[in-house]
C-alpha cells in the first residue's frame, strides 16, 4: 500500500511538473512530447516556408527527447535530404547544440552536411546518400530557412 | 603467433579506414565537385562539410580550416550568376569575411559569382571589373604562393569573358594579359595589330599578333619586381617562349615600368624589347603559325588557338 501511494505521488508530481514546463503528454502515452519554444521560428513555420519554395517536406515528426540540448526538434526529409529543425530557448544552448552536430559529423562522417541558424532555430541538413549531389536542394532549404 | 599478428594488422587497417571515412572536409562556400564525385558544382553557399577534399587545392584558399574556392567557376558546369573581372583583385564576396584581405590572383579575364560592392575600388570597363585600389602588402607577400591558380587553369580550355583592354582604367595596377593557355575564343579585345597604344603608365595595348602582357604600378612596389620575374617566368614562359612582353620603352616619368635590360635566355623581360621574329606578345602562339591577331580577332568558338 505504501508503494502504491508513493507511485501515485510520483505520477502526480510528474504531471504537475510537465504542466509547469509547458509540455504535454501525447494521447497514446509514452514520454512527454516537448512543446515549441517561443520567440523563435517554429518548425511548422520552417516547413511552410519550404513548401512555399516548392519543396516537399516529408515525414517530419518530433524527436523525443530533443537532441542537441534543444527545447524542441523535428526530423524529416526533403527530396532525400535528412533535415532536423531544432528550437532553442537561448543562444548558449544553440551554440552548444550546433557544436554537437558538428562534432557528430567529425566522429561519424557525413557525405554532405550543413548546419545554419535563424534566430534561435537551428537547421541541420544532411545528405547521406548523395541524393543531392550538387547541393541545390540543400541550398533551397537554407535560403527559405534564412528568410524566416 | 602469426595469426595474432595478422589479426592485429587487420585491426589496424580497419581502424585506419574507419577513421579515414569519418574525416570531413570543410568548405566555406560554393565549389567545384571532384571528378570522382561526378564532377559539376556544389551550390551550397554557406559553410558546409563533405566527405571528400577539393579536386585541385590550387584553386582554393584555406581560411580557419575551411576551403574557399577562389577560382573561376565557369569550367565546372556552373549555372549561377557570373560577373567578369580582369586581373588580380581582392575577393569581395558579400557574405564571406576572411578577417583580412584575400586576393584572387587569376590573370586576365575571368568570372566570379560575386559582384564588387559599390564602395569597393573597382571600375567596370570594357566588359569587366578592374581593381583600381591599392594592393595590400599581403598581396605581394602571398603572390608567389597563390599564383599557382593560373597553372591550375592552364590546361582547362573554356570561354573567358570578352574584355576590351583598350579601355583599361588608368588606376589598374595589375597586368594586362591578352591570352593565356586554355583561353578559348575572343577573350580579350585589344585591337588589331600595331600601332601600339599606351594607356596610363606602362600599359601597352595593341601591338603585334599575340597577347599583351604589361605591368604597371606607377612606381610602387619596386621590391616586388625581382620575385615577380622569377615566378612569372617559371609559370608562363613555357607556354609562350620567344615572345616579347609589353611594348615600347617606358615613359620616362614615374619609373613604374618594370621591364629593364635586354631579354636573355628565353625568360625574357617585362616591358620593352623590340618585337622581332614573329614573337608575339606573351601568352600567345607565334603569329606565323596561325596568322593574324588571335587574341582579338578570332571568331568565338573557333578560337582554340591556345588550346594545348
Amino acid at each position: 500500500m505504501g508503494r502504491l501511494q508513493a507511485y501515485l505521488v510520483l505520477v502526480a508530481t510528474s504531471t504537475l511538473a510537465q504542466g509547469a514546463c509547458g509540455k504535454s503528454k501525447p494521447p497514446g502515452g509514452g514520454p512527454a512530447a516537448p512543446a515549441h519554444v517561443e520567440g523563435t521560428p517554429h518548425t511548422d513555420a520552417v516547413l511552410d516556408a519550404w513548401k512555399g519554395a516548392g519543396l516537399k517536406p516529408e515525414s517530419f515528426a518530433p524527436i523525443v527527447p530533443p537532441p542537441y540540448v534543444a527545447g524542441y526538434c523535428e526530423r524529416g526529409a526533403v527530396a532525400g535530404v535528412d533535415a532536423t529543425v531544432c528550437e532553442y530557448a537561448d543562444d548558449g544552448a544553440l551554440d552548444r547544440g550546433q557544436k554537437q552536430v558538428k562534432d557528430e559529423w567529425d566522429r561519424t562522417g557525413v557525405h554532405t552536411g550543413v548546419v545554419v541558424r535563424t534566430k534561435r532555430t537551428l537547421l541541420s541538413a544532411v545528405d547521406r546518400e548523395a541524393r543531392d549531389p550538387n547541393g541545390k536542394t540543400i541550398n533551397q532549404l537554407i535560403q527559405a530557412f534564412r528568410k524566416l | 603467433m602469426r595469426r595474432i599478428l595478422m589479426f592485429a594488422a587487420g585491426l589496424t587497417v580497419l581502424t585506419l579506414s574507419v577513421s579515414a571515412e569519418a574525416a570531413v572536409v570543410r568548405y566555406l562556400s560554393q565549389h567545384p565537385l571532384p571528378r570522382k564525385m561526378g564532377g559539376g558544382f556544389c551550390y551550397i553557399d554557406v559553410p558546409h562539410v563533405h566527405d571528400f577534399g577539393p579536386s585541385d587545392p590550387r584553386m582554393y584558399r584555406q581560411v580557419d580550416g575551411e576551403y574557399y574556392f577562389v577560382g573561376d567557376p565557369s569550367p565546372f558546369n556552373y549555372e549561377g550568376p557570373r560577373h567578369a573581372f580582369y586581373g588580380p583583385h581582392p575577393i569581395v564576396e558579400a557574405n564571406v569575411q576572411f578577417g583580412h584581405p584575400e586576393y584572387c590572383y587569376l590573370q586576365g579575364p575571368h568570372y566570379h559569382w560575386y559582384e564588387p560592392p559599390a564602395q569597393a575600388s573597382f571600375e567596370l570597363r570594357g566588359g569587366a571589373y578592374w581593381f583600381t585600389g591599392t594592393y595590400d602588402p599581403g598581396y605581394y607577400q602571398e603572390r608567389p604562393r597563390y599564383m599557382v591558380v593560373n597553372d591550375a587553369y592552364a590546361p582547362i580550355v573554356y570561354e573567358r569573358p570578352v574584355v576590351d583592354v583598350r579601355v583599361a582604367p588608368p588606376g589598374f595596377r595589375g597586368e594586362i594579359v591578352a591570352a593565356g593557355p586554355g583561353w578559348r575564343g575572343r577573350a580579350v579585345v585589344g585591337g588589331p595589330p600595331p600601332p601600339v597604344v599606351q594607356v596610363g603608365v606602362g600599359i601597352n595595348v595593341g601591338g603585334p599578333a599575340g597577347p599583351v602582357f604589361v605591368e604597371h604600378d606607377n612606381g610602387r612596389h619596386r621590391g616586388w619586381e625581382r620575385d615577380e620575374r622569377h615566378e612569372r617566368h617559371e609559370r608562363w614562359e613555357r607556354h609562350e617562349r620567344g615572345g616579347w612582353r609589353g611594348g615600347p620603352p617606358p615613359p620616362a616619368h614615374g619609373g613604374g615600368w618594370r621591364g629593364d635590360g635586354a631579354p636573355g635566355r628565353g625568360d625574357g623581360w617585362r616591358g620593352n624589347p623590340a618585337p622581332q621574329q614573329g614573337g608575339g606578345w606573351r601568352g600567345s602562339p607565334a603569329p606565323q603559325q596561325g596568322g593574324g591577331w588571335r587574341a582579338g580577332g578570332g571568331k568565338a568558338g573557333h578560337g582554340n588557338a591556345w588550346k594545348r
